[in-house]
């Protein structure tokens, strides 16, 4: 794939190859980056398509606009910023697709939940409850519990402020909680 | 709830695992991104055209358009000016930045007064009436505006409302009558 | 007075003082005196408080009752409109983050108005952390008066979030704007303007909803 030996090389000097025009430094930051933010991709978008196009759009997005990173040793995280709204456009999209497609939300839910893993019910069971969080709780769970943000940082990421950050993860958690709980005696 | 607790901890546990993305997706990512311009290069050109402008060239704003381009020169010689004009064939600037005076013209030819009203003015329609200038055909006044967003009408004679056809309508019929939006911008 | 009831009542001066959004119950804003029906007076009062407590600006709520006053609307209209505009502000000021200027406020609540998602307001926050959004929200709301569909107008407006700064953001208003006026129709302006702008600063033109999505694996 043309790596070119950017193994152990910081983010900082990779950015700066890129926009001192070697374009196939890039790829060192996508081989990089590609599997932390799919994660976080999958999780909010619950299916392989979705996140594929989150990343895709994500890295293309952060190499156009490559130059205004800043401060490039912190280019992940500003790449996250990025990806985080992609997310909040394709899950808006499919939400309002959804909305007008669906007579039996639960069951589509499920549908589109990935399964990628192995068939393991308590991956499922998971994986279907966050499906039923709200987008903005959703977002918020994933950025303290998965990604371990400060709450300084998802602060940056979402512009809300503390308290209300503070009350979305509460929330989610305890709205998982309940899930996962109800699911046992179903 | 120690089990729901736990349960939750399993979960959050299986969240965090690490996610394996099929590789195939960096070399379409690589693939879109071969066809782009270099990131570098955008900066470039727009720091091109703002030496051009910094040389003083005098700017016609052709009225069929032309690029984006000579439509941002447009832009930026008109903030740059001290004294707006807005009858040599350019419009009012009616989005600004920060700091500029803007001036509102509307050609009302029988009219015996007009004044502007408006968001910046607690909507009195007396506190800024218009004078008649150009072959007593165009009214004309200049404000100072800080940043902000601010709806507005002309009225003439003091009864009827005209929105300014050089400027965005306000988009809603609220109250029935028509009327225009001047946004001026943090600099 | 006893020493201690002077220092008492300076102490509740200085709250009082600091607390910047504890306004009295009873406070009425006194442009609306005269110009607005009685009837609905106190009504917006409480507006306007119950603004000042959540800490979004009222100041464009009395521009509001004041422009339905001089238009000679009736009380319920000019009440309605500034209990209308209240939430828009309200809404835009959650989208945007309390971080917000009372100008970018005022903008997010007129893109809202023109019926933009609080995600593409939140999308702009994002891609234009280091600016103001008062221009690219009012450009926003500025396209769809002249009939860009509000999708598409903030489709654009988010397409040209990290690239284009104010200035460019204003040209490319007027451009649209112009092409309308000559005779396009709003999506088409709006097209070959967003391709002219991509041109100029480098980009190539987003994906629109109509745009087929790009090509997966097989």
């Amino acid at each position: 794939m043309g790596i070119e030996g950017v193994t152990g090389d910081s983010d900082a000097a990779l950015v700066g190859r890129v926009l001192a025009g070697n374009t196939g430094a890039y790829a060192g930051l996508v081989a990089r980056y590609r599997d932390r933010l799919g994660r976080y991709a999958m999780r909010m978008l619950g299916n392989n398509a979705d996140a594929e196009d989150a990343l895709q759009e994500t890295f293309v997005r952060g190499y156009r606009s490559l130059a205004r990173c800043t401060d490039a040793d912190r280019f992940g995280a500003w790449l996250f910023g990025i990806l985080v709204n992609r997310c909040r456009t394709i899950g808006g999209q499919r939400a309002k697709r959804q909305a007008k497609v669906s007579e039996n939300e639960p069951a589509l839910a499920r549908a589109s939940v990935a399964h990628s893993e192995a068939n393991d019910a308590l991956r499922e069971e998971i994986e279907w409850a966050v499906a039923q969080l709200s987008q903005t709780h959703r977002e918020a769970f994933l950025m303290k519990y998965v990604e371990d943000l400060s709450y300084e940082e998802m602060m940056e990421l979402t512009g809300v402020k503390l308290s209300a950050l503070k009350m979305r993860v509460a929330r989610a958690r305890e709205e998982l909680r309940r899930l996962l709980s109800e699911e046992n005696r179903d | 709830m120690t089990d729901d607790t736990s349960k939750l901890d399993r979960a959050i546990g299986l969240l965090r695992e690490p996610v394996s993305i099929d590789p195939s997706l960096d070399r379409r990512i690589m693939d879109e991104i071969e066809s782009l311009p270099s990131p570098g290069g955008w900066k470039k050109r727009v720091w091109a055209v703002y030496d051009w402008l910094m040389r003083g060239r005098p700017v016609r704003v052709s009225p069929l358009g032309g690029l984006a381009v000579a439509a941002s020169v447009a832009a930026i010689v008109v903030l740059g000016r001290t004294e707006p004009s807005s009858l040599d064939g350019t419009a009012p600037l009616t989005t600004a930045l920060q700091g500029s005076a803007v001036q509102f013209v509307i050609v009302a030819p029988t009219a015996t007064e007009v004044s502007l009203v408006g968001d910046f003015n607690d909507w009195n329609p007396t506190a800024t009436p218009m004078q008649l200038v150009a072959e007593n055909r165009v009214w004309s006044v200049t404000i100072p505006l800080n940043a902000g967003r601010y709806r507005y009408a002309f009225l003439v004679d003091g009864n009827t409302w005209l929105s300014d056809p050089t400027a965005p309508p306000v988009g809603d019929d609220e109250f029935g009558r028509p009327g225009s939006v001047v946004t001026i911008g943090e600099t | 007075m006893r020493k201690s009831t002077i220092w008492q009542i300076l102490a509740l001066g200085i709250v009082a003082g600091l607390c910047g959004t504890i306004v009295p119950a009873s406070a009425q804003e006194p442009r609306l005196q005269d110009r607005v029906p009685e009837a609905v007076r106190s009504e917006i009062d409480a507006v306007l408080d119950s603004a000042r407590a959540q800490g979004i600006p009222a100041e464009p709520l009395v521009d509001r009752a004041l422009e339905g006053a001089s238009k000679g609307a009736s009380g319920d209209l000019i009440l309605r409109a500034v209990r209308r505009l209240a939430n828009e502000l309200l809404a835009a000021r959650d989208a945007l983050g309390s971080e917000s200027t009372d100008p970018e406020i005022v903008a997010g609540a007129s893109a809202l108005r023109a019926g933009a998602e609080p995600e593409d307001l939140q999308s702009l926050r994002s891609l234009r952390a280091d600016q103001p959004l008062t221009i690219a929200a009012a450009v926003l709301a500025d396209l769809v008066a002249v009939g860009v569909p509000a999708d598409t107008a903030a489709a654009a407006v988010i397409a040209l979030a990290v690239g284009a700064d104010d200035v460019e953001y204003i040209a490319f208003r007027r451009n649209v704007e112009r092409d309308i006026t000559l005779g396009a129709s709003p999506v088409a302006a709006l097209g070959v303007r967003l391709n002219a702008a991509a041109e100029a600063l480098d980009y190539a033109a987003p994906r629109s909803a109509s745009t087929t999505r790009r090509p997966r694996k097989p």
